[in-house]
């Protein structure tokens, strides 16, 4: 029975399934796009009253680990979520798990991140799910998501074998109307086949949002009856329907995000057009644009084409290209503590080597201070390996690695210890901002509060390190950026030292999303305006959001409707005299901090 | 019915509750309706664009000049996003500009775009409500009356939505939108849709 229809994003829709299909164990790591899932299913068991346990696993595996061990042995329905690059750090339990029988329910969401967005990779969770043989679905909307994710878990249940759902962050964070019925009462409609079209010239395989955009564009070119659409939804196992679909067309289009899985389950390359042709880009979103270009293109070659096909006004482009608009590249948010932490690190060492990690502070790559982006945990090993390279040429040199307090926990105590262990030596800024930001304001293991808002044991981060044998290990404040550059001074003096070990800097400060708004460190916007010589280098060293140059003055505007009143730009300014903050930044950098 | 709207802006200034408030008061009049929202890794600050289909669509893509409505709550978002709009389509702009540059001025009229300026900021910061220029500009589009939108649709759908604590504000920014387009002399655009 129907009980109301909510708008939801498709996250908040996959959660609502497997709520009505009786989840007990849900487990996950916060990961864009697939964030939102597990706070949907806290939502929907309050909304229903019913008992499931939830949680913010510290990793994916440990999210993996802990719904497989509940649907394994105790007969549980059980999810676990993650982003397509979690899936990795959970691959060693998933292909062991695919060959037990689980006794209960045992569901994998794993949301993919084509172009990427928010992600170091585009992965399709598909291809590891086809390699290693493990039934996959594919939803094409919020919707369908809502009704894939109900059906999987009751098959799962039902079939003693874990099935994945793979999402896109289209799928996952699109808004639509969707139907909440009763626990165990959802209607579920899967459609999957030749589902529009009535042409032999040429079949069009799609799936997920690739489908959706494909119907759109054939209904906008007006092609539906030159061409037929194949609808994929549970891309492994296929089904001998597809077969006999590709069988009775005379020419093959395989759309799909972001690999070549369905082509390849198809093969036969005279007949299909696709990635290994080049029809289909290799990388990137497949957006209207793209398929609409490439659509026309095929039926082009193939003589199905119309006259009047799109063609885009390029005189929009033209009237547009003397008018000056501000780009907008990803960067911090002004008044975020990771920029004070940036500029000092930066300030100080222009050359040193910087490897990064995965989070907001990713972005530190704009100021000069990131050099690498590899994996979670990375910047803490990348940086053992970077040391080990110019010690064994006799050099050492300043290597400052920075790590989120969130990432830390997800991947870099085993790591950390390791430099430990292996006396490698150097300085870890571990920017502690008490929360997950870059994936929506998750709690971390820090804060001492689950999911569903019940406070819990914190694990204060500066115990942890000092359990792993780090012995210098400072906790500063990095808006009290004399005192954060002193520290790093000081901090490499200890790596010159006979320790040989790395040495730890925590710069704490809340997020500025956490704490709602205004740093409110000054009673006034920065005034840098006044003073301003035109020279830029604030925005090299600084790059806020709240900075702009101003091309008629020629000189640096604040934008006081997003400006913080943080101050700390005023470091960041060489010709600053109201602040005096550059004379007492020198002084600092002379003395060290004591 | 069907109209295809790109709400374009920067994050934190309520791009996406204008985007649900549409997608809302689109399925309350018994529509379907699909969005979806582009904001890359930036929280505060980055380019927000949310895309709104009413109708019957699979996807919630908009492709390049297939676009009925933009609704641009910063002017550097209506330059990036005017390849959106198709030939006839409606632009209204968040600005305390008089005009647009000359070339943009001549391409619009060249596309038959209707194009509208309003300063919401300024219409929002005169309420004592800087953050609510987002309803200033909703309510500028409401008083087009392009089915479903409708002031009275909207103006409920906001009072679903809005928490009760920043609602009365929120309303008489809504009201004072409406009310600028009336003082411009716009007229009630046709029909949109196909």
């Amino acid at each position: 029975m129907q009980s109301r229809e909510e708008v939801i994003i498709g996250n908040q829709a996959i959660a609502r399934g497997l709520v009505e299909a009786g989840l007990e164990i849900a487990a996950a790591y916060p990961g864009t796009p697939s964030s939102e899932i597990l706070p949907g299913v806290v939502y929907f068991k309050k909304m229903e009253g019913l008992k499931i346990h939830t949680e913010w696993s510290t990793n994916e595996l440990c999210a993996f680990e802990v719904a497989f061990g509940a649907a394994a042995y105790s007969g549980a329905r059980a999810a676990c979520f993650m982003k397509q690059v979690g899936l990795n750090v959970a691959f060693p339990a998933l292909l062991r798990s695919r060959e037990k029988t689980i006794e209960g329910g045992l569901v994998i969401i794993s949301c993919d991140d084509p172009g990427p967005q928010s992600s170091q990779t585009e992965q399709d969770t598909r291809l590891i799910a086809t390699l290693f043989g493990i039934p996959v679905f594919d939803p094409a909307s919020p919707t369908e998501a809502a009704d894939v994710a109900y059906y999987a878990l009751n098959w799962s249940f039902e079939n003693k074998v874990p099935v994945i759902i793979r999402s896109t962050h289209r799928v996952s964070h699109a808004r639509e109307s969707i139907s909440l019925y009763s626990p165990g009462a959802r209607k579920v409609s899967l459609k999957e086949g030749h589902l529009a079209g009535t042409g032999r010239k040429l079949g069009i395989v799609a799936s997920g949002m690739s489908y959706s955009l494909v119907y759109d564009v054939i209904e906008e070119l007006g092609a539906a009856d030159v061409v037929s659409i194949y609808k994929v939804l549970k891309v492994y196992p296929s089904s001998e329907a597809l077969s006999d679909f590709v069988r009775s067309m005379e020419r093959v289009l395989v759309v799909e995000e972001t690999d070549r899985v369905i082509e390849a389950l198809i093969g036969d390359h005279k007949k299909v057009m696709g990635r290994s042709d080049g029809t289909v880009p290799s990388s990137g979103e497949i957006t209207y644009d793209i398929v609409r270009d490439m659509l026309s293109g095929v039926l082009g070659r193939l003589g199905l084409g119309r006259k009047d096909l799109f063609a885009p006004d390029g005189t929009i482009e033209e009237a547009l290209s003397d008018v000056a608009v501000v780009p907008r590249p990803p960067k911090l948010c002004p008044g975020c503590p990771h920029r004070a932490s940036f500029f000092a690190m930066q300030y100080l060492w222009p050359d040193a080597i910087y490897p990064g990690d995965i989070g907001c502070y990713t972005l530190g790559i704009s100021q000069g201070a990131v050099d690498t982006c590899l994996d979670m945990g990375a910047g803490v090993t990348m940086a053992e390996g970077f040391y080990d390279a110019f010690n064994q040429d006799g050099k050492l040199v300043p290597i400052l690695a920075s790590v989120g307090d969130s990432t830390f926990l997800h991947a870099c105590l085993a790591p950390l210890y390791d430099a430990v262990k292996n006396r490698k030596r150097f300085i870890l800024v571990l920017m502690d901002n008490s929360t997950t930001a870059m994936t929506g304001m998750q709690p971390t293991p820090q804060t001492g509060v689950t999911v569903d808002g019940v406070k819990t044991r914190s694990v204060a981060i500066e115990e942890i390190v000092r359990g792993l044998g780090v012995e210098y290990l400072k906790i500063v404040d990095p808006y009290d950026v004399p005192l954060m550059i002193g520290t790093i001074r000081e901090a490499f003096d200890y790596l010159k030292g006979d320790e040989m070990l790395p040495a730890v800097i925590i710069a704490r400060r809340q997020c500025l999303l956490l704490t709602k708004g205004a740093a409110k460190e000054a009673a006034y916007p920065a005034d840098i305006e006044s003073d301003c010589v035109g020279c830029k280098s604030c925005l090299a060293t600084f790059d806020c959001p709240a900075m702009s140059f101003d091309e008629g003055l020629k000189k640096i505007r604040i934008d006081d409707s997003i400006c913080t009143n943080c101050g700390i730009c005023y470091y960041a300014c060489p010709v600053q005299v109201k602040g005096k903050a550059l004379r007492k930044l020198k002084v600092a950098v002379k003395q060290g901090a004591k | 019915m069907k109209h295809e709207i790109i709400c374009a802006g920067i994050g934190g200034r309520g791009v996406l509750l204008a985007s649900t408030i549409l997608i809302e008061a689109a399925i309350t009049s018994g529509l379907k309706a699909v969005a979806s929202d582009e904001y890359g890794m930036s929280q505060r600050g980055g380019s927000v664009i949310s895309l709104v289909k009413v109708g019957d669509f699979a996807s919630p893509f908009i492709g390049r000049e297939n676009g009925d409505i933009l609704l641009a709550f910063e002017e550097s978002e209506f330059y990036r996003t005017l390849f959106f709009l198709k030939k006839g389509g409606l632009a209204l702009i968040n600005t305390r500009a008089k005009g647009l540059p000359s070339s943009v001025d001549a391409l619009l009229k060249k596309r038959g775009i209707v194009c509208r300026l309003v300063d919401a900021d300024g219409i929002a910061r005169d309420e004592g409500m800087f953050q609510s220029a987002n309803m200033a500009l909703l309510g500028f589009f409401a008083s087009f009356g392009i089915a479903p939108f409708t002031p009275e649709v909207l103006e409920n759908t906001i009072r679903a939505r809005v928490p009760e604590k920043f609602l009365a504000k929120n309303l008489a920014v809504f009201a004072r939108g409406c009310e600028a387009a009336g003082a411009q002399g716009a007229v009630k655009m046709p029909q949109q849709g196909m």
